[in-house]
């Protein structure tokens, strides 16, 4: 009875596991293919978007560019990198806008979008499901 | 009158909600970043406390609130707060934010919350002046903007021991890198004037100077703060005056409690640890104020857990008075009889001053549901504990009010920003 459970909960866990999986495609950071960016920590990568860092580590200035609210790939890469929902990180620019202290990353409406400015601006770094990335752009390796 | 505030508040409410719902227009097409930005921010609440001799409210700078005044108050947690930054060039910006708020007088008439012009000399340095957010605590800045916060208001324990938010003045700010750790040093100094309600007089701060320190690594941020400065009360000069009548006794009095440009310090320090699924956060303060509004510190501890949109929280708060909280005064019996009635009189002025430092303990549970995008919804319970002969942090105090006892507060708030 109880090992029939075991395997009933596993199973479950199969299934979820696939199921987030399949729901939730893998989003990942992409620079210019000209910029000198090859790899960046997770942290890092929250820094630059949540604007805390405004440098890439090697001194060169970082420009973050977010899909449009709402889309799948902005919702997938704050949670994987920042580890917020949009309510979280709505809250958190409401911090800094309302003290004067900055402002959210500039807006592209979709990946193709994106890759049209990353191609045009050596300091953008943006994110992009992974299956979308090609040649033009460098996929930041995560450390 | 005293509702269209209110009225207000719920019309920017509705912007809020329809610019939420409707699709967000396609931004691509603007690749130069306007110049001006209009956003804002506000809370929609009502507040009810069980102690009926006295009025609960946020901050010691309202003249009322629940309980007394009001059963339900919409005037402790309700503001509308409306700002405009302009983006000159890469460096040069300004920022204005005007706050609509229950005031010292009772009236809601706008307030210039902030403005300044900040010059950005570097990405990792700046430097603003006009009037500035006072870096006081970790959500010191952003601590009307209830969308920004986790409770229904910060504790008011804590935050009620330096009320004041803004400085007129300048300020700069320099971020340092030191691997993925993020350090941010501010230095600030100017001058303020701030309202007090019942005919209280004003509170002027000269000479006010303080740094902040608030690092930042991934989920982890620590805050500290060290302020001072010149702490002026015109409404105790009377009182202080009539010791001073009284010889070397009564002068000793004075110069011991009144507040003429008396030195004022305050030290916090705070940390906070959020990342993402649950958050916990604490901060400590404490003021020295060399005169009757006496030392005073106080802390917090606070954590939440979130279920989806859903963040049930709790935080327990306490202030406590570290000067005394009585003072024997002048000595009667060494005085001839016509004036004792005079010297029996000051020494309850001063009495009524001391015994009035807030000694109070808060446990307070609430959840926050975030509604869409823009807009949270709150509700949060309250139970306070006044210390032994304390009327704590209520405002309003009506004769037969029990001191040392203790009081529920339930409140409800809609938060938005756009």
């Amino acid at each position: 009875m109880s090992r029939g459970n075991g395997i009933g909960w596993r199973a479950l866990g199969l299934v979820l596991g696939l199921f987030s999986a399949a729901s939730a495609a893998e989003v990942v950071a992409v620079v210019s293919a000209k910029s000198a960016v090859t790899a960046l920590t997770k942290n890092q990568v929250a820094d630059i978007f949540l604007g805390r860092a405004s440098r890439f580590p090697d001194g060169e200035q970082a420009l973050p560019v977010d899909q449009a609210e709402g889309s799948t790939a902005r919702e997938e890469f704050y949670s994987t990198y920042a580890g917020r929902s949009p309510s979280q990180v709505k809250a958190h620019w409401a911090k800094i806008i309302f003290t004067g202290r900055g402002r959210p990353p500039e807006e592209v409406a979709n990946g193709a979008e994106l890759k049209k400015l990353l191609d045009r601006n050596i300091h953008a770094i943006g994110y992009i499901e992974r299956s979308s990335a090609d040649s033009a752009l460098r996929v930041v390796r995560v450390e | 009158m005293r509702h269209h505030p209110i009225l207000l508040v719920a019309l920017a409410l509705a912007i809020a909600i329809a610019s939420a719902t409707s699709a967000s227009a396609a931004r691509a097409d603007e690749p130069e970043p306007r110049i001006f930005l209009f956003s804002g921010f506000g809370t929609l609440g009502a507040t009810h406390s069980s102690e009926s001799m006295a009025d609960f409210t946020s901050s010691s700078l309202k003249p009322n609130g629940a309980g007394f005044t009001h059963g339900w108050s919409v005037g402790v947690d309700s503001v509308l707060g409306v700002q405009v930054t302009g983006n000159f060039t890469p460096q040069l910006s300004a920022v204005v934010q005007v706050v609509l708020e229950q005031q010292y007088n009772n009236s809601y008439a706008p307030a210039v919350e902030w403005a300044n012009i900040k010059y950005q000399f570097t990405p990792e340095f700046s430097v603003r002046a006009g009037r500035i957010a006072l870096p006081v605590f970790l959500v010191s800045d952003y601590r009307k903007v209830g969308y920004a916060n986790p409770w229904v208001r910060p504790p008011v324990e804590v935050y009620g021991l330096l009320p004041v938010g803004e400085s007129d003045g300048v300020d700069a700010s320099y971020r340092l890198h030191t691997g993925e750790l993020t350090h941010t040093l501010q230095g600030m100094y100017g001058r303020n004037d701030v309202k007090l309600p019942g005919d209280t007089g004003t509170a002027k701060a000269r000479g006010l100077w303080g740094i902040s320190y608030t690092a930042e690594y991934g989920a982890a941020t620590l805050h500290a703060s060290y302020f001072h400065g010149d702490l002026t009360l015109d409404s105790f000069n009377p009182l202080f005056d009539g010791f001073r009548q009284f010889g070397p006794a009564g002068i000793a009095i004075a110069d011991k409690y009144d507040a003429n440009a008396k030195l004022f310090t305050f030290l916090g320090v705070g940390a906070m640890y959020d990342p993402g699924r649950w958050f916990v956060m604490a901060e400590w303060g404490a003021t020295d104020s060399n005169s009757a509004i006496g030392n005073r510190s106080a802390w917090y501890v606070s954590g939440g857990y979130r279920l989806d949109s859903f963040t049930p929280y709790f935080s327990y708060a306490q202030t406590r008075a570290d000067s005394n909280r009585s003072d024997p005064g002048l000595d009667i019996s060494q005085l001839p009889p016509y004036l004792v009635g005079p010297a029996a009189a000051l020494n309850a002025g001063l009495n009524a001053i001391l015994g009035g430092l807030p000694v109070q303990k808060t446990l307070s549970i609430g959840a926050r549901w975030d509604v869409v995008k823009n807009v949270d919804l709150k509700v949060q319970f309250d139970r306070a504990r006044l210390g032994s002969d304390s009327p704590g942090t209520l405002v309003n105090i009506q004769p037969g009010f029990r001191r040392g006892g203790s009081f529920n507060v339930v409140s409800a708030t809609i938060d938005f920003v756009f």
